[in-house]
C-alpha cells in the first residue's frame, strides 16, 4: 500500500463525506485531487471511486441527490445532474446471490 | 506506508485536525481545526467554534503546523498500525529538525514547518521515498 493508494482512499473518504454535508464543491475539488494524484502516480482508481463520480464534472454522486441511476437491460446507466451520463454493465449470477465474495464465487461455475 | 510521522509530509493532509503554532502573523497562532483544502502555498483550516465554522487560509511558508495522527483520522482498519509504529519511529525523529513527534494514547503530534510542504498538493507524494525504480 504506497502512499499515493493511501491518498486516493483518504480523499475518496472526504468526497464522500463533504458530499454528504453539501459542500458540493469541496467533493469536486477532493475528486480533481484524487484523479490528479491517480495520475501522476499511474494507479488505476478504485471502482467505487470510477462508479460514484461524473466524468464530465467531477462531482461525487450520491443517487438520488444529485444523480438518477436507472437499469436498462444489461447496464446501469447513472446520469449526472450535469447531464452526463455514465453505463456500466451488470451481469445477474446465479451464485451472487449467496456469496459476494467476487471472483472466488466464479470457481464453482464451470 | 501508513500515514506516519516520516510520511506526513508526503502523505494527504486534507482532513487532519492541525494546529498553528508559529507563524508570521501573531493573529493566526493558536489556531486549531482541520484542513479542508489545500494549495501550493497556503492551507485552508476549518475551525468551529461555538457551533459555526468559518475556513482561514494560512500560508505554509513562514507557518509551522501542528498535526495530530489519530487512528480516528485514519478511519480505516488499514491503517490502525499508526500507534504501534510510533514507537520504533522516535530515535529517527530526533535526527530531523523541523519534524517531532510526541506520543499519546492513540494521538501523535507531529509538528512540521510549513516551508516543508511547499509543492502542489498532487505532487508531494512523489519527491522521495518508496520508488519502484530502487
Amino acid at each position: 500500500m504506497t502512499v499515493a493508494e493511501e491518498r486516493i482512499g483518504r480523499l475518496h473518504d472526504l468526497a464522500r463525506a463533504a458530499a454528504a454535508d453539501g459542500e458540493d464543491d469541496r467533493a469536486r475539488y477532493y475528486v480533481r485531487l484524487a484523479r490528479r494524484v491517480a495520475e501522476r502516480n499511474r494507479l488505476p482508481l478504485p471502482r467505487e471511486f470510477r462508479r460514484f463520480t461524473c466524468d464530465d464534472c467531477d462531482t461525487y454522486l450520491r443517487p438520488g441527490k444529485n444523480a438518477r441511476v436507472r437499469l436498462q437491460n444489461g447496464h446501469v446507466v447513472i446520469t449526472c445532474d450535469c447531464g452526463a451520463h455514465a453505463r456500466y454493465p451488470y451481469t445477474e449470477r446465479e451464485d451472487s446471490v449467496e456469496s459476494d465474495t467476487g471472483p472466488e464465487s466464479s470457481t464453482d461455475g464451470q | 506506508m501508513a500515514l506516519t510521522p516520516e510520511t506526513l509530509p508526503r502523505h494527504e493532509l486534507n482532513g487532519l485536525p492541525v494546529r498553528v503554532v508559529e507563524s508570521d502573523d501573531d493573529a493566526r497562532e493558536g489556531l486549531e481545526g482541520r484542513v479542508v483544502i489545500e494549495t501550493t502555498n497556503t492551507l485552508s483550516i476549518e475551525v468551529r467554534r461555538d457551533g459555526e465554522s468559518r475556513v482561514v487560509m494560512v500560508p505554509k511558508s513562514g507557518s509551522v503546523f501542528e498535526f495530530a495522527i489519530t487512528d480516528e483520522a485514519a478511519d480505516s482498519a488499514k491503517e490502525s498500525g499508526t500507534t504501534s509504529k510510533l514507537a520504533n519511529t522516535q530515535p529517527a525523529e530526533t535526527e530531523q529538525s523541523d519534524v517531532a513527534d510526541r506520543a499519546g494514547e492513540g494521538v501523535a503530534y507531529v509538528t512540521v514547518d510549513g516551508s516543508r510542504l511547499l509543492s502542489q498538493p498532487a505532487r508531494r507524494t512523489e519527491t522521495s521515498g518508496d520508488s519502484p525504480w530502487q
